[in-house]
């Protein structure tokens, strides 16, 4: 199966090994019906940076399913298949699943081996899982799970069974969640973030008191410092693992008098715009003299990012924020400003520094579309706690009155 | 004509991924390992006054990647925006904070370094551009400075 990371440098490129990830899907049986469009190398917010094609968001055909696994969300949504995989490195998995209305999840660094995905960032990348519901994303997740000999970053911890917990609603209690603690982090209902977002959170929030949690408001003062602190680093790590697309030994090869030529033009013609931009920006602070103002300076605020969010854990069961400060724009709309559109990742980036699992699971609508836009609840758990996500997650969508997250564009659906 | 090189770009990156063993191919076939662009020193408390806004056509050099004329005035105004942005990190104190390779990880997971024979050697050999019986085929290296 041709496998090109939305990118013309590997336009026809059959890989010769399946990742890890898909070899414990087949062999369970799963059915592999195709590949989905993406941002190029996973770079980007609303798979418009494919080399290819651009997907259309099917709530609303005019805007962007987000990214950078965009394509991978918005078949589940179109219900083309069941279920399907992502990669998440700034929330790649989780704002789409945003966009489209349907469950993303990221399980924490390390519980997914890492073999067969083609690397963006090493020390942020995970495979996530989409699904039109919790207990569907959840299943997923516990096929793709467990320690790898060929990730060394993989982890040995046992994997829980996070397929089997997922009670039916008429067996719930009335207060289903009582006693879980939950976090509300204040830094993400600010300025910036859509009314229509907040809203939504704040009834999210409600929904989860109605069953039985004690919600209050927590601070992480580190917040805001998460986006620099990840591009830099994204885009350093980057620079270094795209490396390795030459024009070689895979991939399009534009043939040259000397072989730097050959490098030169084959990744010029190879990679899209906002892949060399990322590349050229990871290479400048990796330079002589910069390290230690940029890579270095986002890896020490990356420690005082996990020290937040661990002192945030230790009193709470999990933490709550939007996934995204508004729902899906349109197409074309951020296209031109990188730093707009990199300001829509502020949700999602921090649990990427932290190594955190966290889900997104639709909670509501907003204005916009044919029959209004979805709007994803993020719900973050402490690491290797995927199974607490899941129940909770699992409970809240079964007991959220209302739409069942169908799109518009959907003929007959059940 | 193009000339034989023998050749491997890799990154610089840590360890975790399967590297494809160089005896899985005939033993006149060697991979060098050639850092292409990370220089890095370790100067202490640099002063961010210090640092030169960025050259886009030297960095695209280091990089290996070609620019034409209008890409390099799109891209440099786009880098220069984000790199100026990056600048408030400049303005947090990290005195005294470790710096964090990435989240935190149970250590060593390293397996034995014992080679493997690939049982699909035909799929890479096809994807390789250029291959002219046990060599990738590449053009000559000029001696630059």
């Amino acid at each position: 199966m041709p496998s090109t990371a939305a990118s013309r440098i590997l336009e026809h490129y059959r890989p010769p090994f399946d990742a890890t990830a898909v070899k414990k899907i087949k062999e369970m049986g799963g059915i592999v019906v195709g590949k989905t469009n993406m941002d190029e190398f996973g770079m980007g917010s609303t798979t418009e940076a494919s080399a290819f094609q651009v997907t259309a968001n099917p709530w609303d055909l005019t805007r962007v399913p987000g990214g950078s696994s965009g394509g991978s969300a918005a078949a589940v949504a179109a219900r083309q298949c069941m279920v399907s995989l992502g990669s998440d490195t700034g929330g790649s998995v989780r704002q789409p699943a945003s966009f489209c209305g349907v469950v993303g999840l990221k399980p924490t660094y390390g519980r997914v081996s890492r073999f067969g995905l083609m690397a963006y960032a090493s020390s942020l990348d995970v495979i996530g899982c989409f699904g039109s519901t919790v207990a569907d994303a959840g299943m997923l997740l516990h096929a793709v799970s467990g320690y790898d000999r060929f990730d060394s970053t993989s982890s040995k911890q046992d994997v829980p069974e996070f397929d089997t917990q997922f009670l039916s609603m008429d067996s719930f209690e009335s207060k289903p969640l009582k006693g879980v603690r939950v976090g509300l982090i204040r830094e993400t209902l600010e300025e910036g973030v859509d009314s229509g977002v907040r809203s939504a959170t704040q009834e999210a929030a409600s929904h989860l008191e109605a069953l039985g949690c004690v919600v209050t408001e927590v601070s992480l003062p580190s917040f805001s410092l998460g986006l620099p602190a990840y591009y830099v680093i994204a885009s350093s790590e980057s620079s270094s693992n795209l490396s390795r697309y030459d024009g070689v030994r895979y991939g399009n090869q534009v043939m040259a008098d000397e072989l730097n030529k050959l490098y030169e033009c084959s990744r010029g013609q190879g990679f899209g715009g906002e892949v060399k931009m990322r590349i050229l920006m990871g290479t400048y602070a990796l330079s002589a003299g910069y390290y230690d103002a940029y890579y270095k300076r986002a890896q020490q605020v990356r420690t005082l990012i996990r020290k937040d969010f661990k002192a945030a854990l230790d009193h709470n069961d999990i933490l709550i924020s939007p996934a995204a400060p508004s729902a899906a724009y349109k197409i074309g709309e951020k296209k031109d400003d990188p730093l707009a559109m990199y300001a829509g990742d502020i949700m999602t980036v921090n649990v990427n520094l932290a190594g955190l699992p966290a889900i997104v699971l639709p909670c509501g609508l907003v204005e916009g579309g044919p029959s209004g836009l979805p709007v994803g609840l993020q719900m973050i758990g402490a690491a290797f706690d995927e199974e607490k996500l899941l129940k909770v997650g699992h409970i809240f969508e079964q007991t959220l009155k209302g739409s069942g997250f169908v799109p518009p564009t959907l003929p007959n659906v059940a | 004509m193009a000339t034989r090189a023998l050749l491997a770009v890799v990154t610089a990156s840590p360890p975790r991924m399967i590297q494809i063993k160089a005896s899985t191919f005939s033993s006149s076939l060697k991979f060098q390992r050639h850092i292409t662009t990370i220089a890095r020193s370790f100067s202490s408390d640099t002063n961010p006054s210090v640092l030169q806004p960025p050259d886009v056509s030297r960095l695209a050099e280091t990089a290996r990647i070609s620019l034409t004329p209008s890409e390099i005035e799109e891209c440099g105004a786009k880098i220069r925006q984000v790199i100026d942005w990056f600048g408030q990190l400049q303005q947090v104190d990290v005195s005294s904070v470790e710096p964090a390779i990435r989240a935190e990880m149970e250590g060593g997971n390293l397996r034995e370094d014992a080679p493997e024979t690939f049982e699909n050697r035909e799929s890479i050999r096809a994807s390789i551009p250029s291959f002219d019986e046990v060599y990738l085929k590449v053009p000559k290296v000029l001696n630059k400075e």
